[in-house]
């Protein structure tokens, strides 16, 4: 038995809204996670959040429409971050999805909030759903997302998180995937005083198919930790991952990704690649990307390289008289564009594409 | 007109030595004249055009360099282009996901503001990119594709020849621009070149060998051994060149 750790104000504040039981326990026994845990080594949240208010607020939702029922949670999740959005975010707001539906969420923080929305897209349909994350000076806010995505069901998810320099964030999605269904999910991402965008998908039935891409630009005292964990159940299922990120000095780029194959997902064809590009000397960008394969006729790679800007192609484009500072926006631009340009949405793609130009001449 | 004078350089290494490479090269040529560099292999000629244009990585240890009276040498890459410096790369740089219109536009105009000149017009632009790239035989669907990416050796000299009929420099500096070509592509890129000549315009021919100089027709012949220009003559000092090689310029600098 290790001793308890001890608990920062901030975690204390937590522990007393939560009512007694297993998540209370753990907390005082635990913590928040920190660096010590495998999972979170690189994102402090029990550190960084210990020099944060501990006032309580909440998490701030505009929706584009109502949801369609108010409900407690069926299913317990099992991570503390999402029993915790559970736990204090209240009651779920559940959203089905009509076919050609379009549902904004946009999100924003305010002191130390919880939330938790659950999203269904019933067999068949085609639907997207648009998320956005922001925050007030000195708020947390922790959410879960949960999304189920049936049988033959299609359906284009986009996250953009917004530059958050005084705030922190987690957001925790659960994707499961029915036979044929089929998710297109793109993040855009400018980093937080400490932000992390935890996915888990499980490819549940036969023929699923995840492209899964992301880009993200951190300037300086900006951090963002995508984590990412694809479970391959059933077979003949398809992953495609597409990470490229930019960090300039004094920013932080985490990726953590990891796909398993079940000895049941045999043809599973998955693929991960993570590209960083460090802008100036003292930028730091962490990966660590796993395959864990237990089917032996499956297709898997991953593939994860850092550089810096290419000096050639630099001095090349101010030979034909461009400045310095726009060739290298040009190049860091063309670099992060790729993953955003893999959607097939035109309107949301071409959306994303002038945020990340906005957000690189704003750097 | 460029005018270089005395110009001596060295290369920085990563170690902090460093080598000299230019040891007092003095050439000029007049606006309207190509004059055409020859040498052996690292003698300097292509450093020379590096420090023309503004790379990083070299000292400058004396003499200087003007065009049209402005020193080029205190310059940014870029006011250099600006003042009309235009390098053509011996090996042009592959930019993936700039396509090769926008990145010629955005350079023009960037080079317009510097100047104080009004942008160009994308119908403007459009009518002349179709013209340029007509000479050169390059396809719309090439014009769209990023910066020399998947390009054949061949492709990407003309699409420098491209540029430069684009930017319409006052110098312009052909950098080993026959390496790599076969004789097919070396005529296309050579009738490229000699639709850029102007009397407004000084052409730096810098060669190893004599077969570009065929199309290109020098006014004036430079030949350029350890970091010095060791004689200059007319074009029949080419064809000299080609029969007795560089021994006796090699030698004379030992």
């Amino acid at each position: 038995m290790t001793a308890p750790v001890r608990l920062s104000d901030f975690e204390n504040a937590i522990a007393d809204a939560l009512p007694e039981g297993a998540l209370l326990d753990e907390l005082m026994a635990k913590g928040l996670p920190h660096r010590r845990v495998e999972a979170w080594k690189w994102t402090d949240l029990k550190t960084v959040l210990s020099r944060f208010p501990a006032e309580a607020g909440e998490v701030i939702l505009h929706a584009s429409r109502e949801p369609d029922a108010v409900a407690k949670l069926e299913r317990e999740p099992s991570m503390i971050m999402p029993r915790l959005a559970a736990a204090l975010g209240g009651d779920c707001a559940v959203y089905e999805l009509a076919d050609g539906e379009t549902l904004n969420l946009d999100f924003i923080g305010s002191a130390t909030g919880h939330r938790i929305v659950s999203v269904t897209v019933p067999a068949g349909v085609e639907a997207v759903l648009h998320e956005s994350y922001q925050g007030g000076k000195g708020s947390f806010a922790n959410i879960a997302v949960n999304i189920t995505v049936a049988e033959g069901a299609k359906l284009t998810r986009v996250i953009e998180q917004n530059a958050m320099p005084n705030s922190a964030l987690v957001v925790t999605s659960g994707l499961s995937l029915g036979p044929e269904a089929s998710v297109e999910q793109t993040t855009l991402g400018f980093g937080a005083k400490l932000a992390r965008l935890e996915t888990h998908v499980l490819h549940s039935g036969e023929g699923a198919k995840l492209s899964m891409n992301g880009a993200y630009v951190l300037g300086e005292g900006l951090h963002l930790d995508q984590t990412s964990n694809v479970r391959h159940a059933g077979p003949n299922g398809e992953t495609d991952e597409l990470f490229k990120g930019a960090v300039a000095k004094g920013g932080r780029g985490v990726f953590q990704g990891k796909i398993h194959v079940e000895r049941a997902a045999q043809k599973t064809d998955a693929q991960m690649q993570h590209r960083g590009l460090l802008m100036d000397a003292g930028a730091e960008i962490d990966a660590k990307p796993e395959l864990e394969i237990y089917a032996d006729d499956v297709i898997c790679a991953h593939g994860n390289a850092f550089g810096a800007i290419d000096e050639d192609a630099l001095f090349y484009m101010r030979q034909r008289g461009l400045d310095e500072a726009s060739a290298r926006a040009m190049l860091t631009c063309s670099f992060l564009a790729e993953p955003i340009e893999k959607m097939n949405h035109e309107g949301l793609r071409e959306a994303l594409l002038e945020r990340l130009t906005d957000r690189l001449e704003t750097l | 007109m460029l005018e270089i004078k005395d110009l001596a350089a060295r290369v920085e290494t990563e170690e902090g030595d460093g080598r000299q490479i230019l040891k007092g090269v003095t050439l000029t040529a007049p606006k309207g004249e190509v004059h055409a560099v020859m040498g052996p292999n690292g003698c300097g000629k292509s450093t020379l055009s590096y420090i023309l244009s503004g790379r990083d990585g070299y000292e400058i240890t004396g003499g200087g360099a003007t065009l049209v009276g402005a020193d080029l040498l205190d310059m940014d890459p870029e006011e250099r282009a600006a003042n009309g410096v235009f390098l053509s790369f011996q090996y042009p740089v592959e930019i993936p996901g700039v396509p090769t219109l926008t990145f010629v536009k955005e350079a023009l105009n960037a080079q317009r503001r510097a100047r104080g000149e009004d942008e160009v017009t994308a119908p403007v632009f459009m009518k002349q990119a179709r013209e340029a790239a007509a000479k050169l035989g390059i396809s719309n669907e090439m014009l769209k594709r990023p910066v020399n990416v998947g390009f054949s050796g061949g492709e990407k000299k003309r699409m420098e020849i491209f540029q430069a009929l684009m930017l319409e420099p006052k110098l312009l500096i052909l950098d080993e621009t026959d390496s790599g070509l076969d004789i097919d592509a070396l005529k296309v890129v050579a009738e490229g070149v000699n639709a850029l000549r102007s009397p407004e315009r000084s052409m730096l021919v810098i060669t190893h060998y004599q077969r570009l100089l065929d199309y290109l027709k020098p006014d004036v012949v430079h030949v350029m051994a350890d970091g010095k220009i060791q004689a200059t003559g007319g074009p029949e000092l080419a064809h000299e060149l080609e029969r007795e090689g560089y021994d006796k310029y090699v030698g004379a600098a030992a």
